[in-house]
């Protein structure tokens, strides 16, 4: 009569000790804190950024469903381990720089933009044509963002909660290691 | 389609609702709803949690393919062969799917689903039992634990979360969550608002865009200031209420609880669409109810067509009002 009540405390528990250590959101994991906190996937969100040896950097957006199912298992649950599974399945496609820069759009506290910054990105798109580019040996930078709001002054703040980088090694240790058997 | 056992539960069911009817008088099926009241306290208990589970896992279940098709399986095997309902095999196999699909996907897995897989191994233990007083005492104990567990995890979450506390997690749904905008339109805030905010957030998220300081201010409304504050209120204080009461085991708390978790499932799934989740809460609900409160359960009956109808799309209505 007891059983399934105890595994549901255990899991009441772990989802308590992985929400307080690891960041695993409140809505998830079992704990029963649906609409208890703020701090969950919709205020969560992920630049990911490629990082040449030079340290220019070109964020991805064009992301495909798929990577983003993977980016929001690891927004759920922000473990190294989980962007990691997500740099993987991202930087398993190719991905190509468009010509053209687009610079970056300075906006102010009031919310409105006040024109284009002196920086600017190469537009990141994937391909279908798979070579050793050097985006492939760039490093990948994920950025784990999340948004708070402040009732009282009606503001939205962002803040970084941590930054991941993966080197190519890391991403590509499985292919590594299936040519080498 | 009633086995002997459940003909056994039935009786004893009938039994202990004459002793326990709160005013010990009869039901009358006079009007309408004493007919309700009458068709409910009729159901076989078992039949009833059971079929009301197999339709909550076929409509509202977990949203993987493998669970989609035992789920449907399960649902063909029973329209060929009621009594499969009454097998424990039938529910090992839905309560087996539920936890392999929870443990695939466990980061993305809403909390809802695991009180609906922890329901289906209840299920599962109930019908291994042939004695119906046991599996009486069983789904029983299990449904009054879960309702406390659910309630009072919940409510410790909300009030120990200072974005809870404050109201913010609610002014700021208000704004940007999908869900909560035909609700916002219904009290009064205005849905440019909310557009407003949500174009702000996108250009903190963008790396196409730089906010000055990643703060931003947004225009907001006092309305949704007010209504955040008390939902924030309501929420806590009635989930906290109905799993506090619910662990008193008298029968006029037990009462009052019931009142409140009903009038919980006929008020939150209006503007949150979590249908899966007021469905088993209602089961939940009757079946701790249908035999000692048969008004009770027969108001239980009626969510669960309630939670049907939520689905109308009276979001888009008011949205395009």
């Amino acid at each position: 009569m007891l059983c399934v009540p105890l595994v549901a405390l255990v899991i009441v528990g772990r989802q308590i000790y992985l929400s307080t250590r690891y960041g695993l959101s409140t809505w998830k994991g079992g704990g029963m804190g649906m609409f208890a906190a703020a701090d969950e996937r919709s205020n969560r969100y992920a630049k990911v950024f490629l990082v040449d040896s030079d340290g220019n950097r070109d964020p991805l957006v064009q992301l495909s469903s798929e990577d983003f199912d993977v980016l929001n298992r690891a927004l759920e649950y922000p473990t190294r381990e989980n962007f990691l599974r997500a740099a993987k399945k991202i930087a398993q496609e190719n991905w190509i720089p468009a010509y053209q820069r687009r610079p970056v759009l300075n906006v102010n506290s009031d919310g409105n933009p006040i024109g284009a910054g002196a920086k600017s990105y190469r537009v990141m798109s994937p391909s279908e044509i798979r070579s050793d580019t050097e985006e492939r040996r760039a490093n990948m930078e994920i950025q784990f963002w999340k948004i708070s709001y402040e009732p009282r002054t009606r503001r939205l703040r962002a803040s970084l909660a941590e930054t991941f980088v993966f080197t190519p090694e890391e991403r590509f240790r499985n292919d590594a290691e299936r040519k080498s058997l | 389609m009633k086995s002997a056992t459940s003909a056994r539960t039935s009786v004893i069911s009938r039994r202990q609702s004459a002793s326990g009817s709160p005013t010990g008088r009869p039901f009358v099926g006079s009007s309408k709803f004493g007919a309700l009241i009458e068709f409910a306290r009729n159901l076989d208990l078992f039949e009833t949690v059971s079929l009301l589970t197999l339709v909550l896992t076929v409509i509202f279940g977990f949203d993987h393919w493998l669970f989609h098709i035992v789920a449907r399986i399960c649902l063909l095997v029973f329209i060929l062969w009621p009594r499969s309902l009454r097998t424990p095999v039938f529910w090992l196999a839905l309560a087996l799917t539920g936890a392999i699909t929870i443990i695939l996907t466990w980061e993305l897995v809403d909390n809802h689903k695991y009180l609906l897989d922890y329901w289906l191994w209840v299920l599962f233990m109930v019908h291994l039992f042939a004695q119906p007083q046991r599996q009486l005492r069983i789904i029983l104990f299990n449904a009054r634990f879960f309702l406390c567990l659910t309630f009072l995890a919940a409510s410790a979450q909300k009030l120990a979360s200072p974005s809870y506390r404050s109201g913010e997690m609610f002014e700021y749904y208000l704004y940007v969550d999908p869900r909560f905008a035909a609700f916002g339109k219904l009290i009064g805030i205005d849905p440019s608002v909310g557009e407003a905010v949500k174009k702000r957030t996108m250009f903190l998220r963008s790396p196409f865009a730089e906010v000055q300081g990643n703060d931003i201010q947004i225009v907001g409304s006092n309305r949704a200031r007010v209504a955040a504050l008390m939902m924030t209120s309501w929420d806590a204080s009635v989930q906290l209420a109905i799993g506090l009461l619910l662990l008193i085991r008298r029968q006029r708390t037990d009462q009052i609880a019931h009142i409140l978790l009903l009038f919980f499932i006929f008020t939150t799934y209006i503007p949150a669409p979590v249908f899966g989740f007021g469905w088993i809460l209602a089961v939940m609900g009757l079946t701790l109810a249908k035999d000692k409160f048969p008004k009770i359960g027969a108001a239980y009956l009626v969510s669960f067509f309630a939670i049907l109808l939520y689905q109308l799309p009276w979001r888009e209505w008011v949205l395009k009002s």
